[in-house]
C-alpha cells in the first residue's frame, strides 16, 4: 500500500524538536530554529499560508478520495470549520494510521464479549474493528471486498464512519473540529472533518466523501452475527498501550464517555440532552436528523421531519443498532424479531424496502455542535 | 568594561560555577545519592506523565515486543516532544513503552532537576558565605518546582492529558501555552540551577 508520507522531512523536524529540548543552556538558542519548526506543525487556526498546513501538503492533482455526487448538508460554511480547528497536540500523522491492517478469525480474537467493535460488510465480506485498536489510531486504509476503504473512529465525539478512499489514503491531521477528527487525504491534502465528511480547506473544499455503512455494536453481537468475520488485530506496526483506553471505558461508561464534560468548546451547545448520549444521526443534502439511540432500541420505530421530508429510523436488536430511512408515505411498524411491517409486507430493519439513509452513532454534544438546526428526536 | 568581559561574566563564569558546584556536591556520597535518587524518581515520573509507564493491561505478563523497523520509527513524533515506542515491555505489574527520544527528553529533564536538588543539598550543608545564609529548603522548593511544567506537558490522543484529568475545557489560548511548557520547564530548571550553585561554598 503506497505511502506520501515524507519521512526524511518529518525525521529532521523530530530530531531538532528532540535535540531542543535535551539541549540545556548554551544550545538553547542554537536549537530555536529547530523549535519554530516543531511549534509551525502545533499552528492552532491562524495559518494563512493556502498552499499547505503544518506538513500537509496540497495538490489539486494528487489521487482523491471518491466523491458524492452531491454535497452534504453543513450548518456553517467551510471557512468557518477550517477556522474552528485546534491542534489537541499530535502533530499530522501523530496518531499513526493503520495503513497495512492484520486481520485474524473470530477463534483467534483476544477481545471480551462486550468490548465495542465496528463492523462492516461487503459482497459477503465482514470485518471488525475493534474500538480498543482505532482509539490509538482513529483511521484504518483498508481494502474491503477489493474496494479501498477508510474505517474511521473519533473517541471525542464517539463516531465510527467509513469511507471510499479511492486511490489515496487518509491520515490524522492532529486537529480537531468541533471535537471531531479532522482528517486529510495523501492525494490532495484536503482536511476533511470525519462527522460532516465535507472539505472545509483544500482543493476538495465544498464536496462530500463517498460513504458507506459502519455499524457501532460488541465483539459478541457481531461474532454471532458473522461469525466468519474477520477482525482487525493489535499487530499495526506501533507499540500502544492496547487494551488500556486513555478516555475512560464503554462497558460499562465511564470516564470520558460518561461525564458531562467535553475537551474542547462545541461550536453550539445544547442542554436539551446529556452530552454524550449517543444518537443515530443522518444528514442529506438539506437537513440533519438524529434519534436517540436508547429511546429508539426501546421504541423500535421512531419518526421525524427534516428539511421538508418524512424520515423512519427503526432498530435492530441483534446488533443493537438502527437503519434510517425516507418514509415516501408509508407506514412502518414493528412485528417483532427484528422485523418490520412496511404497507403490509414484512422486512428486516436493515431492508425495508424504502430509501436507505446513511446513519451513524454520535455523542449528542458533537452531532448538535455541528448541526445546531438538527431535528431530534427522543 | 568591554563587551567581551560582560559576555564572559554573564555566561563562562556561572557556567563554571555550575560545573564546580555539581562537581563539588556529586563527589560527596550524599549528594550524589541526592542526585540520583531525583534523577530516577522524576524520570519515573515523566514517564508516567507522558503516559509511557503505566499499570499493566495484564497484569502479571512478562515480556518484550519489539516493532519491526525501530530506527525508522523511533524519529516519528506523537506530540510535543514525544516520540513513537520502539519498544513494549510488560514487567508484571507495569508496562513501559520504550520511546528512545522522549526517554533522552526525560532523562535530560529529570538531570536537571537532580543537579537541581543536589546542589541544593550542597548549598544547605556548606553555604557559600556568610553573607549568603543556608537556604536549602527554599532552593530545592524552586529546583522541583522548575521542573512541574515539563510534568504537564504530556498529551493523549488527542489533547494535553492533563487537561482530560482535571476537566478543563481546551481553548486555543491554553493549547498555546501547552506547547511551551516543556522548553520553559528547562530555562527554569538551569536558571534555577545557576543560581542555586551561587550558595555553594566552592
Amino acid at each position: 500500500m503506497s505511502s506520501d508520507r515524507n519521512p526524511s522531512r518529518r525525521r529532521v523536524l523530530a530530531t531538532g524538536a528532540a535535540l531542543g529540548a535535551v539541549g540545556f543552556a548554551g544550545c538553547l538558542s542554537d536549537s530555536r530554529a529547530r523549535f519554530s519548526g516543531m511549534i509551525g506543525r502545533l499552528r492552532t487556526t491562524d495559518d494563512d499560508q493556502p498552499s499547505s498546513h503544518g506538513a500537509i501538503n496540497q495538490d489539486p492533482d494528487g489521487p482523491h478520495p471518491l466523491l458524492a455526487d452531491d454535497s452534504l448538508h453543513l450548518a456553517y460554511d467551510e471557512d468557518h470549520l477550517a477556522s474552528s480547528a485546534l491542534s489537541g497536540g499530535p502533530g499530522v500523522d501523530g496518531i499513526p494510521s493503520i495503513d497495512d491492517p492484520d486481520f485474524t478469525s473470530v477463534d483467534n480474537a483476544d477481545l471480551a464479549g462486550d468490548d465495542p467493535v465496528f463492523g462492516v460488510v461487503r459482497d459477503g465480506e465482514a470485518k471488525a474493528y475493534p474500538q480498543s485498536v482505532l482509539v490509538w489510531h482513529e483511521i484504518v486504509n483498508d481494502t474491503l471486498a477489493g474496494d479501498p476503504v477508510a474505517v474511521t473512529y473519533c473517541p471525542l465525539t464517539g463516531t465510527a464512519q467509513g469511507f471510499e478512499r479511492g486511490e489515496t489514503e487518509f491520515g490524522v491531521s492532529g486537529q480537531l473540529v468541533n471535537s471531531n477528527l479532522l482528517m486529510y487525504d495523501r492525494g490532495t491534502g484536503t482536511r476533511w472533518p470525519q462527522v460532516v465528511a465535507t472539505g472545509v480547506d483544500g482543493p476538495l473544499t465544498g464536496r462530500s466523501l463517498a460513504e458507506f455503512r459502519v455499524t457501532w455494536t460488541t465483539w459478541e453481537q457481531w461474532a454471532t452475527a458473522y461469525p466468519d468475520t474477520q477482525v482487525l488485530t493489535t499487530n499495526t506496526g506501533y507499540q500502544r498501550r492496547y487494551g488500556d483506553d486513555p478516555y475512560g471505558e464503554y462497558a460499562p461508561a465511564s470516564g470520558y464517555y460518561a461525564n458531562e464534560r467535553t475537551m474542547f468548546e462545541p461550536l453550539a451547545e445544547s442542554d436539551e440532552e446529556h452530552p454524550k448520549a449517543v444518537v443515530i444521526g443522518a444528514r442529506t443534502t438539506d437537513a440533519a436528523i438524529a434519534f436517540n439511540k436508547e429511546r429508539l432500541l426501546d421504541e423500535r420505530v421512531l419518526t421525524g421531519e427534516a428539511g421538508g421530508e418524512e424520515f423512519v429510523a427503526v432498530a435492530e436488536p441483534t446488533l443493537e443498532t438502527g437503519y434510517l430511512y425516507r418514509t415516501d408515505g408509508a407506514t412502518v411498524e414493528a412485528v417483532g424479531n427484528g422485523r418490520y411491517r412496511v404497507d403490509g409486507e414484512e422486512a428486516p430493519a436493515e431492508s425495508l424496502g424504502l430509501d436507505s439513509v446513511l446513519a451513524f452513532d454520535a455523542m449528542f454534544f458533537a452531532w448538535y455542535g455541528f448541526y445546531p438546526e438538527t431535528t431530534y428526536v427522543n | 568594561m568591554s563587551t567581551e568581559t560582560s559576555a564572559r561574566r554573564l555566561t563562562v563564569r556561572p557556567l563554571r560555577r555550575v560545573v564546580i558546584a555539581v562537581r563539588g556536591v556529586v563527589s560527596t556520597r550524599d549528594g550524589l545519592a541526592v542526585f540520583l535518587g531525583t534523577t530516577v524518581g522524576y524520570f519515573l515520573l515523566y514517564s508516567v506523565a507522558v503516559g509511557d509507564l503505566a499499570r499493566s493491561v495484564t497484569p502479571g505478563e512478562v515480556g518484550l515486543s519489539v516493532v519491526n523497523d525501530p530506527l525508522s520509527r523511533l524519529f516519528e513524533s506523537t506530540g510535543p516532544f514525544q516520540y513513537e515506542a520502539v519498544a513494549f515491555i510488560e514487567l508484571g505489574v507495569v508496562d513501559y513503552l520504550f520511546a528512545p527520544l522522549t526517554a533522552a527528553v526525560g532523562l535530560g529533564l529529570a538531570v536537571l532537576v537532580g543537579l537541581n536538588l543536589a546542589v541544593a543539598y550542597g548549598a544547605w550543608r556548606r553555604p557559600a558565605a556568610c553573607r549568603l545564609p543556608a537556604r536549602g529548603g527554599a532552593d530545592s522548593t524552586a529546583g522541583v518546582l522548575a521542573g512541574v511544567p515539563a510534568l504537564l506537558s504530556g498529551t493523549v490522543c488527542c489533547g494535553p492529558a492533563i487537561l482530560l484529568v482535571v476537566g478543563v475545557q481546551a481553548t486555543a489560548g491554553i493549547l498555546a501555552v501547552f506547547q511551551w511548557l516543556l522548553p520553559v520547564a528547562v530555562v527554569l530548571l538551569v536558571g534555577s540551577l545557576v543560581l542555586v550553585s551561587r550558595r555553594v561554598q566552592l
